[in-house]
Order: C-alpha cells, then structure tokens, then sequence
C-alpha cells in the first residue's frame, strides 16, 4: 500500500507541472473570478435605457416565454436552436443593435449558453450581453 | 485480459484528458454545472484533472506508477459516480463533460453504466497485483 501511495503522490505532483504552464499560459483568457466575465454582463437599468438600440433574447423554455417576457423580446433557446435561430437572422437581427439575453434567474446558465452560441456559431458581430440577474432582476426593476 | 483492460482504460482516459486540456474553461462551466464547488475551485480542477487523467492513462498503458494510477482512476471513477448521483437527486440536468460535446449526448443512465464498467474494469486490474510491474 506504500508503494501505491508513493507511486499516487508521484502522478499527483507530475500533473500538476503542464497544468501550471497552462494556467500561466492562458491566465488572460480564463475568467478566474466568476463564471461569466463581468463585462459580458449588464445591470437591467442599463439595458433599458439601451432602449429600441437592443433585441432582447429570452433563452427560457417557449412554455415561459410564453407566459411572460420582457416587451419584445424574441424566444431563442437551445431546445429549437436550428429552427429558431434562422427565424431570428432573418426576422429580428440587426447588425447595429446589442443582444441582451436573459433566463429566469441569476443562478441559470441559459442565457450565458445561448449567449455564447450566438458569438461562436453564429458568429454575430454585436455587442452580446447577458442581463445580471435574469428574469427576476427585470421583475425586480419593473 | 488484463493488459487489454488497462490499456482500454488507459486509452479512454487519455482521450478524456486531451479533449478537456483544449478547452478548460468548458469543462469548469461543466464541473460548475453540479452547484458543488465554488467556481475558482472548479477552474483549478479544471486545469489540473485533465492532466492527471492524460498521466495516469499514460502510465495504465506503459506500466509505469502503474498501481498508483489504478488507485487514482479508481477514486476519480468514485467521486464522480457519487456527484453524478448527488446532482441527479438535487434534479440538476447536468452534461458530465467528460469527454467533451460527446457526453452530452449520453444520458444518466448510460453515463452511470459506461462509469460502473470502468470501476469493474480498474477492481479487476487492482486484484492481480502480480501481474502488475
């Protein structure tokens, strides 16, 4: 069991020689604080006075949009991504305009997913951001 | 056998390892996606567990730290059956990220069925010390 010990601290200790030059290597890149960087995100106050220069985007399933959503906003979520997102390019975007996405709170990872869709995939120009707080911020702000 | 069993796991972890060290930051939104640790934590975990995944894979199949490696894979295998089982009783849809955008498309149940087969193959391998170098 020694030699098991001996040999499992050994594998522990080599690991983490690549894994500190990588850390070091992208430590710009990498958000160490947060999940989400704190400029890819923006207050509700700021997003309204944003005003008609904003598409809003609900990442919340249809069944919630459906119930309620920010004036309009525009229903686009991973579940119908393939059909909703051209329905999106072709009926709402606009290349002048921000994004702000949303879910339903701050502990989501909807918005910040289909946020992240929209910039890699879809490889939108626009200033992307994803509303602190969510939903219930908006709520919160009414 | 044995050999073919190590060498099998050795090989899937390497494929874990590299497919995670492309992009780190995806697996800490996917370690961060159990709600367990605090995100700081799981961006560390996140740079530092591919590289062990690519090393004890390594040394399964070179033989080399062999019975350390068995021992840490068999613990990784561990602590993940159990927050995989601890995220699904809290009701959180998570995608493993074990192997990148390939998992996701595996469900629970053939998660937890792909993990018990890996902590049957590594019990296997830690039974026959003889064998080993």
């Amino acid at each position: 069991m020694k030699a098991v010990l001996r040999q499992s601290a050994l594998l522990l200790a080599l690991a983490l020689l690549p894994a500190a030059v990588q850390a070091l290597y992208l430590r710009e890149r990498i958000p160490w604080q947060s999940r989400v960087a704190e400029s890819d995100l923006v207050e509700v106050e700021t997003a309204r006075a944003w005003g008609a220069n904003v598409i809003w985007v609900d990442a919340r399933p249809v069944d919630e949009f459906e119930r309620d959503h920010v004036p309009g906003a525009v229903s686009l979520n991973e579940d119908r991504w393939s059909e909703a997102l051209p329905q999106f390019l072709a009926n709402d975007w606009s290349p002048e305009k921000k994004i702000v996405v949303y879910c339903s709170a701050a502990s989501c990872n909807l918005a910040e997913d289909v946020a992240r869709r929209l910039r890699a995939e879809a490889k939108l120009p626009n200033d992307i951001r994803i509303l602190k707080g969510g939903w219930e911020a908006w709520l919160g702000k009414k | 056998m044995k050999r073919i069993v190590a060498i099998l796991i050795g090989g899937l972890f390497i494929y874990a390892g590299v497919i995670k060290v492309i992009d780190p930051v995806e697996f800490a939104r996917d370690i961060d996606n159990y709600k367990m640790l605090p995100w700081p934590v799981g961006v560390w975990l996140a740079l530092y567990l591919p590289w062990l995944e690519i090393f004890c894979g390594l040394a399964l199949i070179t033989r080399v730290l062999y019975r350390g490696s068995v021992f840490i894979v068999t613990g990784l295998i561990s602590l993940f059956i159990i927050a995989s089982i601890v995220a699904k009783a809290r009701g959180l849809d998570v995608s493993c990220g074990c192997f990148g955008h390939a998992s996701q498309h595996l469900n629970f149940s053939w998660h937890l069925v792909l993990d018990f087969l890996l902590l049957g193959g590594l019990l296997l391998l830690w039974k026959r010390p003889a064998a080993v170098a």
